[in-house]
């Protein structure tokens, strides 16, 4: 290659190591931008209170984010978690209702949710479905279920550790911003400090590679798809307590901005790159750019349209970082 | 034959890649009505040769003639509009599809716009006829076909769209015995009907009995063009191999007392496996210590023993004893009962864009740092096989993707040193490195095999068996043909035993 006369000059390694670091760092540029340009243009934006506002819309989020975290690591994609979300709150609701002791419906409801992701991760991994179609699939049955089992109302009888990790506070700070931070810790240490962890990421750089050195690349996928699961079904639970009641529909809008926040943050579709920091960038992107458009004086019909090309925008130029790496 | 015009004939042509000089000076014409043969070595200039031929490569220098004008390919659609199809070793069929529709793919018949599906049935069946293959239902999914089917819907499909030349490369190479006996006749009914035929193969057998010129290439260089009748394989492999002596022409197998090895115990034992379609009713014994070459052309099935004795594919019969107890599925099994594997590609077998250290260390995590992966300790092991089997530059922390090759090959290698297995299964794992790089690779397999590992060293380059093994199996479609144990084996010979003893495998 490097013989070939139109071959520009290779650029020198501390610029290249400049363009890896940018890339890695875009969606932190990303996230400085919009915070800048948000205090420049409101008052409010940059208050103390205005941040906490800003973590509470993005827990449940977060939550969910967590496992599709580990899901997108390794190269599948999980579209079944806001309605696995919807359908493990509605299945705390009922068994709550029915009166089942505390905290056995929120057992239920986690079990449930890890049960469909098992479904998912037995689907994609040992029956070889691509789990874009076993999760579009999965996304339906836990829909169907949600509207089975409440026979399309809103159930009110919530579990009361709903209700108090959903809407309480603890010295000020809420249950619900707190367990969205647990929940990325634990995730952040399952994937950085755990043999999984590292199978995680190996499987989604190169399955085959993988397997090739022991890995068990099927177990690692079921594991991840029940893991997202498992986190939909969290936020779920705690979400219906936020919400004050489980309808059959209540996270369902919640699966684009939860892939998209992972993604944003930098974390490939394409398997073995990124991470729970990362995850939590993208969901402070998403965040800001939610509550900041509230604060200025924007047409509220024109939010939505601007958000997507935000969003256009700031994905693309993550891109642009990563295909000048691989040149 | 002598008194037709040629159909396309090259004129001094020659092609660089870079610093390599793939092709020079070749001279080469065919006629219709004729099957001329392409041999050369891995290496020597065929697939160059072939894609020019097709339109693959449009910047050489030299000329070329089609019907006796002066023609420049611009890209492979040019070279079919002209007549010029290619037959490709890699079957670019759709086997879910119909016969007919395979023939015919992106050019049915249309009756309004419409496919005219019973006209194409018609006429899918008519041209299949005229092959000799009436039975086959045009109307069936290609799937429920063996391979030899693919390959005529290929031929049918370059003939239907008026093909005056076909280039067939390597079109045997997955047939049957039998399936290849068909095909052979068939490209003889092609150059009966006046098509033209360039055949490229491996198999000597195949080209003497189907050719009726073979054109040799060497390094890049037309060695000779002769008369398939008054030439025979023995002077064909000559001609490939040239007489210049090279790096590892010949080698003693068994140099180190043999007697010793057969007192080793036995390390691996494979019993009658087999695998249909990939190989036969394979059986031999890999002592501990011993270095056994595994040697046959490509697509032999050699490298696809070497993935199911790592558990990578499932044989359908027989049995793989490691000392003595049967091996089951799976690479993870494998590797804790001490087999290693390499794969032929090193693509396949490491992360790229992950660092060295996470490359060598995990299948042996739960070794080296139990639940949580510690990457001092990582390094530090890594930092010892990578310096051992010398990994330039030996940092445990780059990237794999930021090494060479060669590097590469031996980061793959490496792995392996960590915890030494009873049983080494490497394939290839020389291709593309410099004499150097390789010969160092071969002082790691013989420092292995003198610590007691079994190694079974797979390959398509002759050069890579020669260099180490003490045991030499040849392996062609699939059967186990030749071994050579406690003689002088040349070069020449794994070549005749490889391309020449199909006769025997029939």
């Amino acid at each position: 290659m490097a013989n070939e006369p139109h071959d520009a000059p290779n650029p020198p390694s501390r610029w290249r190591a400049f363009l890896a670091k940018s890339r890695e760092f875009a969606p932190v540029w990303t996230l400085l931008a919009l915070i800048l340009f948000f205090s420049v243009y409101s008052d409010s934006f940059l208050t103390l209170e205005n941040a906490s506002n800003i973590l509470n819309q993005v827990a449940l989020l977060a939550i969910m984010g967590t496992g599709i975290t580990f899901v997108l690591l390794t190269a599948q994609i999980d579209l079944s978690v806001s309605y696995m979300a919807t359908f493990a709150g509605v299945v705390a609701a009922y068994y709550t209702a029915a009166h089942l002791p505390q905290p056995w419906p929120i057992v239920a409801a986690l079990a449930a949710a890890a049960a469909l992701g098992w479904i998912n991760g037995v689907g994609t991994s040992y029956l070889g479905i691509p789990s874009f179609m076993v999760t579009l699939a999965m996304s339906l049955i836990a829909s169907g279920l949600s509207l089975y089992l409440t026979r399309g109302r809103i159930l009110f009888d919530l579990p009361p550790l709903s209700e108090m990790l959903g809407s309480g506070r603890i010295f000020g700070v809420k249950w619900l911003v707190i367990v969205a931070a647990l929940t990325l810790l634990i995730g952040h240490l399952v994937l950085r400090y755990t043999r999984f962890g590292r199978y995680v990421y190996m499987t989604g750089a190169n399955p085959k590679a993988a397997e090739l050195a022991g890995v068990n690349t099927k177990g690692v996928i079921t594991a991840v798809m029940v893991i997202g699961a498992l986190t939909a079904g969290l936020a779920g639970v705690v979400g219906i307590g936020r919400l004050g009641s489980a309808t059959p529909t209540a996270f369902d809008g919640m699966l684009i901005d939860a892939i998209g926040a992972v993604v944003l943050g930098g974390t490939s579709l394409f398997g073995g790159v990124g991470g729970i920091p990362q995850t939590i960038v993208g969901l402070l992107i998403l965040g800001v750019l939610r509550n900041g458009l509230d604060q200025v004086s924007v047409d509220i019909y024109m939010k939505t349209l601007i958000t997507g090309i935000i969003l256009l925008a700031a994905l693309v130029f993550n891109i642009l970082f990563a295909g000048r790496k691989e040149a | 034959m002598e008194t037709t015009a040629p159909l396309l004939e090259l004129h001094h042509v020659a092609k660089r890649f870079g610093g390599i000089q793939a092709l020079s000076g070749i001279d080469f014409d065919v006629r219709p009505g004729e099957v001329h043969a392409l041999v050369g070595e891995n290496g020597a200039g065929k697939s160059t040769m072939m894609k020019i031929l097709a339109g693959v490569i449009p910047d050489y220098e030299g000329e070329m003639v089609w019907r006796g004008r002066p023609l420049r390919l611009r890209n492979p659609r040019h070279a079919l509009d002209l007549g010029i199809a290619m037959i490709h070793q890699e079957l670019s069929v759709m086997p879910e599809l119909t016969v007919a529709e395979n023939i015919f793919l992106g050019r049915q018949p249309l009756t309004g716009g419409v496919v005219d599906w019973r006209r194409m049935f018609r006429e899918a069946e008519a041209i299949l006829t005229e092959l000799g293959f009436g039975h086959v239902n045009v109307r069936e999914p290609l799937e429920r076909y063996p391979l030899g089917v693919h390959q005529l819907a290929e031929i049918a499909r370059a003939l239907t769209s008026g093909a005056e030349l076909i280039i067939m490369d390597e079109p045997t190479s997955a047939l049957s015995p039998m399936e290849t006996r068909h095909l052979l006749e068939l490209t003889r009914n092609l150059a009966r009907a006046g098509k033209a035929v360039v055949y490229i193969s491996h198999f000597l057998e195949e080209v003497t009995w189907v050719a009726d010129r073979v054109t040799v290439l060497r390094d890049g260089r037309k060695i000779a063009t002769l008369e398939a009748g008054t030439t025979d394989k023995q002077e064909l492999v000559r001609l490939m191999l040239g007489k210049e002596a090279a790096f590892f022409e010949e080698s003693y197998v068994g140099g180190r007392a043999a007697a010793d090895r057969h007192q080793n115990e036995a390390a691996l034992v494979v019993e009658g496996l087999t695998r249909p379609r990939r190989f036969e009713d394979v059986s031999f014994t890999l002592r501990a210590g011993e270095i056994l070459g595994l040697y046959g052309l490509i697509g032999s099935g050699h490298f696809e023993l070497g993935e199911a004795i790592y558990g990578l594919q499932r044989p359908s019969s027989g049995r793989i004893l490691l000392a003595g107890r049967p091996l089951g599925a799976g690479p993870r099994r494998a590797i804790d009962r001490g087999v290693a594997y390499v794969p032929p590609s090193r693509r396949t077998g490491l992360f790229l864009k992950k660092p060295i250290y996470q490359n060598v260390s995990l299948p042996w995590l739960a070794r080296i740092s139990g639940f949580v992966p510690r990457a001092p300790r990582e390094i530090r092991v890594t930092d010892e096989v990578i310096r051992r089997v010398g990994v330039r530059p030996p940092d445990p922390e780059k990237e794999v993707v930021f090494l060479s090759g060669g590097n590469q090959q031996k980061v793959a290698i490496a792995r392996w040193l960590v915890e030494p297995p009873k049983v080494f299964v490497v394939s290839e794992p020389t291709r593309g490195m410099d004499v150097g790089a390789k010969e160092e690779v071969m002082k790691i397999l013989r420092e292995l095999s003198q610590a007691g590992v079994g190694v079974l060293l797979i390959s398509s380059e002759p050069e890579t068996v020669l260099a180490a093994s003490e045991r030499i199996l040849v392996m062609a479609k699939g059967r186990i043909v030749r071994e050579f144990a406690g003689e002088t084996v040349t070069k020449e010979q794994l070549l005749h035993a490889a391309a020449g003893e199909l006769a025997a495998a029939r």
